[in-house]
């Protein structure tokens, strides 16, 4: 049997706490994951779960409290400055926010050449022709769109430059922040068969990270569920959501609204909203919303145990399969 | 059919956005006769040794206190210096000592902005207090004792000025850069390894560039009307060295006699003001409108 | 729950009998430094009582300017507006601010999509419901509280009598979009008019409002107009559906209709570009290439041809106009060439009209 290929992305024990006054918010709370190369992990759970977190800890925009994140084996938690500037290159990260991602005061073609500038590894012509392969890439046409500033252009276009940018210095891994949560259906559609085409062309491996449970389904290879900080589930795409083990992703899953009126309206077994991170439950985080709770979710907490190849699931009573 | 052309924008939705043309000439007209104005100020303080002018600091004796003639075209003082080469000359204080002191207060006080607003944190905290701390000593008080106290030559009360102005700029400049450092392509540099400096220099200070501008010339204004303030305790530039403050404040004694003393260097003075207010708000305008098409 | 007692007059059998609005070629113009621009281009619609209808766009189709326009809820200066909007027998249209008044809070109600920003951040929830009742009914301030306690506890807001005196950031988002509800509720409104009310909410607070929205009309027998971008959410939860492109309606059905037999090719291509669910992992979404056509200078002919997979040249010269679908009359749709049936000759048209 082959030995399973080390992951390109690696997740230990990742911690982020914020001090909000004089408490303590524990918005990631030990989260551990790998990402394989050429795959895409979606991350996936309602606000306040600490997937955008997780995102920024792991580029180290936030910084992690403690837990080790490394990409191709080398750790990026705990790299000095300068070291750390250096090892941005190979993970990169595009956000929510179409324009307020781009420099309104900045051409296209200079956003997108940014980081050859800053690494001064191409200049000139090379650096001209490198530019216009992104946009291009990306679908913008350079001679029209390469001169031009943001405001010009619409939130699916802006999206794209961002992409180009991310793109340029060819990272091994990009973290996708929720990036097509602020656009239209349609450019919604747009851009998620472009991720999809640069993924297979530049060989790409993402952590997508979204609420919108179709359009993570449909990005990803293998689908990470959050809750309050926890991972509760980590399982391939279409395993998770026709055999979801895990009651909150289970509770999830009745809540999603298809657009087939032939589909009655399945009764949302989940009520209230989640507990203040402020102050989660002890043991499980779920507990104080899940329809199997017992004694032992609260003095316990449950540990992402494997159910099925490739299946994990952190809870005391996970639905196993047949 | 699997396309991802996004068509990027057509000539139609890019058609020039002709801001309300007729709207802007008509306010374009007076910004632009202001920049001319600020212009030649600029010019003849430089050029006034050289165009012929009389000697500001000496008089004829035989010609003092006298309304406008051809020789004099703005009359003569009560010492029978030729106040319209007084005016060019005095010029010179009013743009060393406001733009100077500006340059200064920007130069202190928006740096340091930027960079509180931009870090945050400590730095943020400890430098914010302590401008909270100088604007609240009445600026024209210590302004008034240090210069009493230091010597009121043109250079000491430019650096005096300057440093008494930059906590207001730095407010200023901290609010504007604050307003951009927490959008996105901020942290997206940061994600591409950027460093700090590359950060203030090329991210945020071409957004933050033109509110410091017109802020700027606003603040030239103020600082020439505090030189004139000045002048009237007497602690502006020594006599016999004009400057508008200094010539306004002499006038005072003869305003009944002659009133052209008091007349030229405050319409120069007045001009000056008006011309540097309205470009400062026109620039701030034009910027405005194009931060909300953003 | 109990059955809230309305303190409002109960409609004359004549009004019960006809329908509760009528909107009838709607024109509704920005005047912008660029030109004019129609966000709303001539739309036509009905509602009877307790219907439910859902209008979906997405931006730049008109929808939300349409959902303001039925309210009478535009700026004054630089909007015009023609055409008719009749609600109860009152004309909307150029309506004086006192009658728009009485029909505000109490006839036509209003839920917004970002609760943050609808609701007064230094106003305590008290006030903000029971300030509408104070000003439609007689109530006094006892009365108005115990109204609000009430009508919290309806829209599913746990221990509503603690709940009322709170601010609103002190609440969650699903339970300040609870609020804007219960405010628009307080003196049961004839029509409802919900704007995009649950995006941005999360998925599980998105159903749970979606569910009283239902319950509560069903309850009232109100009618509802739901606004949204989101085909799924009208799917199940409304009587009829109306799409909305560049500020016209391109195809209004009854919404079992609407998904067994759409003819708009825009409304299957929308159906299309959205992910689902029920799609293995890596479905290739059939994404609509180009963007929405420019408002100020549209396009000749039909808006949607430039990015139409079936444009012929008719389409790109003439505007189809709305006509109804020959097995069904209630089926409006304006294409040349609409799905199910092939071609544009094979369906009557009301080309005689005007």
């Amino acid at each position: 049997m082959a030995p399973e290929p080390t992951p390109l992305l690696s997740v230990k024990d990742l911690t982020v706490d914020f001090k909000k006054g004089r408490q303590v918010v524990q918005a990631v709370a030990g989260i551990s994951f790998d990402v394989y190369e050429g795959e895409t992990l979606g991350l996936v759970g309602e606000s306040g779960c600490g997937k955008s977190t997780t995102g920024r800890a792991i580029v180290r925009i936030e910084e992690p409290t403690s837990g080790e994140v490394s990409v191709a084996g080398t750790a990026l938690t705990g790299l000095r400055r300068n070291d750390l500037r250096r090892a941005r290159t190979s993970i990169q990260m595009i956000f929510q926010d179409p324009v307020s991602s781009l420099n309104p005061r900045r051409r296209v073609k200079d956003i997108v050449a940014e980081p050859l500038d800053i690494w001064g590894t191409e200049t000139g012509d090379q650096r001209v022709a490198t530019v216009r392969e992104m946009l291009e890439a990306v679908g913008l046409d350079p001679d029209v769109a390469g001169d031009r500033f943001p405001r010009e252009f619409s939130g699916g276009q802006c999206q794209r430059i961002s992409i180009a940018r991310a793109l340029v210095m060819k990272p091994k891994v990009l973290i996708c922040d929720e990036m097509v949560s602020a656009l239209d259906v349609s450019v919604q559609a747009q851009i998620l068969n472009l991720v999809e085409d640069l993924k297979a062309k530049y060989g790409l491996t993402l952590v997508f990270i979204a609420h919108d449970l179709a359009v993570v389904k449909n990005v990803s290879d293998r689908v990470a569920v959050m809750y309050l900080g926890r991972l509760c589930e980590v399982a391939p795409s279409d395993d998770l959501y026709a055999l979801p083990a895990h009651p909150y992703t289970q509770a999830l899953l009745t809540a999603v609204v298809e657009p087939d009126p032939e589909k009655a309206t399945a009764h949302v077994t989940l009520t209230g909203e989640p507990p203040s991170p402020i102050n989660p439950p002890s043991g499980c985080r779920f507990r104080t919303r899940c329809p199997k709770a017992q004694e032992q979710c609260a003095l316990e907490v449950p540990e992402l145990r494997e159910i099925a190849p490739r299946h994990q699931v952190a809870c005391h009573f996970p639905t196993l399969r047949p | 059919m699997s396309s991802t052309t996004d068509a990027a924008p057509t000539s139609e939705s890019l058609a020039g956005t002709p801001a309300a043309p007729k709207e802007k000439s008509a306010l374009g007209k007076i910004f632009w006769i202001s920049i001319i104005w600020i212009g030649l100020v600029f010019l003849l303080a430089i050029v006034a040794s050289w165009i012929g002018l009389d000697d500001p600091n000496n008089g004829n004796f035989a010609l003092i206190n006298s309304s406008p003639s051809w020789s004099h075209p703005f009359g003569t003082d009560d010492l029978g210096r030729d106040i319209l080469s007084r005016v060019i000359y005095g010029a010179r204080v009013s743009l060393i000592v406001g733009f100077g002191a500006m340059a200064i207060g920007m130069g202190l006080g928006g740096t340091l902005g930027m960079i509180a607003a931009y870090r945050r944190g400590a730095v943020d905290t400890l430098v914010s207090a302590a401008s909270y701390v100088m604007l609240a000593f009445p600026a024209l008080v210590a302004v008034i004792a240090i210069v009493a106290f230091w010597g009121h030559d043109i250079w000491k009360i430019t650096i005096i000025v300057g440093i008494a102005s930059t906590p207001l700029v730095y407010r200023v400049v901290r609010a504007a850069t604050l307003s951009y450092a927490t959008r996105e392509f901020v942290t997206a540099a940061k994600a591409q390894g950027a460093t700090d400096t590359r950060i203030l220099t090329r991210e945020l200070l071409p957004n933050v560039l033109p509110t410091i501008i017109s802020y700027f010339l606003i603040g030239v204004a103020t600082v020439i009307i505090l030189e004139g303030a000045l002048a009237f305790l007497g602690l502006s530039v020594p006599a016999p060295t004009a400057s508008w403050g200094n010539m306004i404040n002499e006038s005072r004694t003869y305003l009944s006699d002659n009133p052209w003393l008091a007349l030229f260097p405050s319409m120069a003075m007045f001009l000056f003001l008006i011309a540097l207010n309205l470009v400062g708000d026109v620039l701030r305008q034009s910027f405005d409108v194009q931060e909300s098409k953003l | 729950m109990s059955t809230e007692q309305s303190t409002t007059d109960f409609p004359t059998t004549e009004e019960l009998s006809g329908p509760l609005l009528t909107v009838k070629d709607l024109r509704t113009t920005f005047s912008t430094p660029r030109g004019d621009l129609t966000a709303v281009d001539g739309v036509s619609l009905e509602l009877g009582r307790g219907e439910t209808l859902g209008i979906v766009g997405e931006s730049g189709s008109g929808k939300t300017v349409l959902s303001r326009s039925i309210m009478g809820l535009l700026p004054r200066s630089k909007t015009t507006q023609t055409g008719s909007i009749l609600f109860e027998g009152t004309e909307i249209v150029g309506a004086e601010d006192a009658v728009l008044r009485d029909i505000w809070g109490a006839k036509i109600a209003m839920v917004f999509q970002d609760p943050m920003t609808s609701l007064n951040p230094v106003v305590r929830i008290q006030r903000q419901i029971t300030e509408s009742l104070r000003l439609h009914t007689s109530m006094d301030k006892a009365e108005a509280k115990a109204t609000a306690i009430s009508l919290l506890g309806q829209v599913g807001i746990p221990s509503p009598a603690e709940r009322v005196r709170a601010y609103p950031f002190q609440l969650s988002g699903g339970m300040r979009q609870r609020v804007t509800i219960a405010i628009a509720l307080a003196c049961s409104p004839r029509l409802l008019l919900a704007d995009e009310p649950t995006t941005g909410l999360d998925v599980t607070v998105q159903a749970q409002i979606l569910d009283l929205l239902s319950s509560l009309q069903a309850e009232r027998h109100m009618a509802v107009i739901l606004v949204t971008h989101d085909l799924g959410v009208v799917a199940t939860r409304t009587d009829r559906i109306a799409v909305m492109y560049a500020g016209h309606i391109v195809e209004m059905a009854s919404t079992k209709r609407l998904f067994a037999s759409m003819a708009m090719p825009y409304t299957q291509a929308l159906l299309r570009s959205t992910p689902r669910i029920s799609d293995p992992s890596h479905t290739r979404l059939t994404a609509i290439d180009g963007r929405p056509p420019d408002l100020i200078n549209p396009p000749t002919g039909c808006a949607f041809a430039p990015r139409c997979t079936y444009a012929t040249d008719q389409c790109r010269t003439e505007a189809p106009p709305l006509r109804t679908a020959p097995e069904d009359p209630t089926h409006l749709f304006a294409c040349w060439n609409p799905l199910q049936t092939g071609h544009a000759g094979s369906v009557t048209t009301s080309k005689g009209e005007n």
